[in-house]
């Protein structure tokens, strides 16, 4: 543009500004190289992902019992199965009832003891931007959640550890 | 541009861009660590949405990064009165620029003079040279006229030529 400040202008063209740091690389490949799966597009707050989370905590103690319910059943096999051993004709017939019934009672004895979340690794991911505009910081977390039933007649317990991710939209507030 | 996720091919682009979007973003943001994480969140919006968008990619991320920064610099002015003290140490935070095969004390000379520019003059001048933007998109990355920012970075080499032929006390 001006001649006078060419030699400047190329000498400061010369100079290479300072790469960013590893640790922001690191913090980009954590975002980018993952599977496409959390967001192609803006983030959106997506409340049925919030009914479906309150469901879990309904579903696993309901799946937990029937997987009582149905060691149960095995356990009493054996028995059923001996006893209709002698009535070569109809094994089942005449005892299939009886250990069902067993079963659920049984079943219904075990009681939720505890829930115990054990937060084990998270990732600020940074912020983005939510589909009104509005900033955000998202958080992946992983937890491994145990849950415990114990039937207090017999003090039986059932404990059932299992891992969870989860990704947290925290707003970014301007005070 | 494939949709995959592609370490390879957006760590080519960032070690391309990354410099210069991080040395633009120090010309708004108070620290070294601000204007990263402005960068990270300006590349990473660019990456997921922007890169099909086709035209030239500077201008696109330089904007994304400024707007990054003006939102980041908001929420600053309503914090703590320490981290406003904080603010006013501008370009803080280590060297600007690679060390120079010649000699290092050329850039630190360049450097100390690049910070003793009026913050308008320097945001110009840095945008002009490592932005590689014309004075078109400088007034609208800027929001001024674009003689404005003709004018401003002609000032700025000036004071820069100043700074680095003042005789050394």
């Amino acid at each position: 543009m001006n001649d006078d400040f060419s030699d400047l202008e190329a000498e400061l063209k010369r100079m290479r500004p300072c790469a960013p740091s590893s640790e922001l690389q690191s913090r980009l490949a954590a975002t980018l190289d993952r599977p496409a799966a959390p967001t192609a597009q803006p983030v959106r707050i997506d409340h049925s992902v919030i009914f479906r989370r309150a469901w879990r905590w309904v579903l696993w103690p309901a799946a937990a019992a029937a997987a009582v319910a149905l060691a149960l059943v095995v356990m009493h096999r054996p028995d059923s199965v001996r006893s209709s051993a002698g009535q070569a004709a109809h094994p089942v017939s005449g005892t299939a009832a009886e250990p069902l019934a067993t079963t659920t009672a049984a079943a219904d004895l075990y009681e939720p003891v505890s829930a115990e979340n054990v937060l084990y690794d998270s990732r600020d991911e940074g912020l983005i931007t939510l589909e009104d505009g509005t900033a955000a910081h998202r958080v992946f977390q992983c937890y491994l959640d145990t849950y415990t039933w114990r039937n207090p007649r017999t003090n039986a317990s059932l404990r059932w550890t299992v891992p969870r991710d989860e990704l947290r939209v925290i707003p970014v507030r301007a005070y | 541009m494939e949709d995959t996720p592609d370490h390879a091919s957006w760590s080519k682009w960032f070690e391309r861009y990354g410099p210069r979007l991080l040395l633009c973003a120090r010309q708004w943001t108070c620290s070294l660590a601000d204007a990263e994480d402005v960068v990270q969140e300006a590349f990473v919006r660019f990456w997921k949405h922007q890169r099909g968008l086709g035209g030239e990619p500077l201008p696109l991320l330089l904007t994304s990064v400024r707007r990054a920064a003006c939102d980041r610099a908001r929420g600053a002015s309503r914090r703590t009165a320490r981290e406003e003290q904080v603010a006013g140490d501008e370009l803080e935070g280590g060297a600007l620029f690679e060390p120079l095969r010649a000699g290092d004390d050329r850039r630190a000379e360049i450097e100390i003079a690049l910070r003793c520019l009026p913050v308008e003059q320097r945001e110009v001048l840095v945008l002009k040279i490592w932005g590689e933007l014309t004075f078109e998109e400088i007034s609208r990355q800027l929001d001024i006229p674009a003689n404005t920012a003709a004018s401003r970075y002609r000032y700025a080499l000036a004071g820069l030529r100043k700074e680095l032929t003042a005789p050394v006390p």
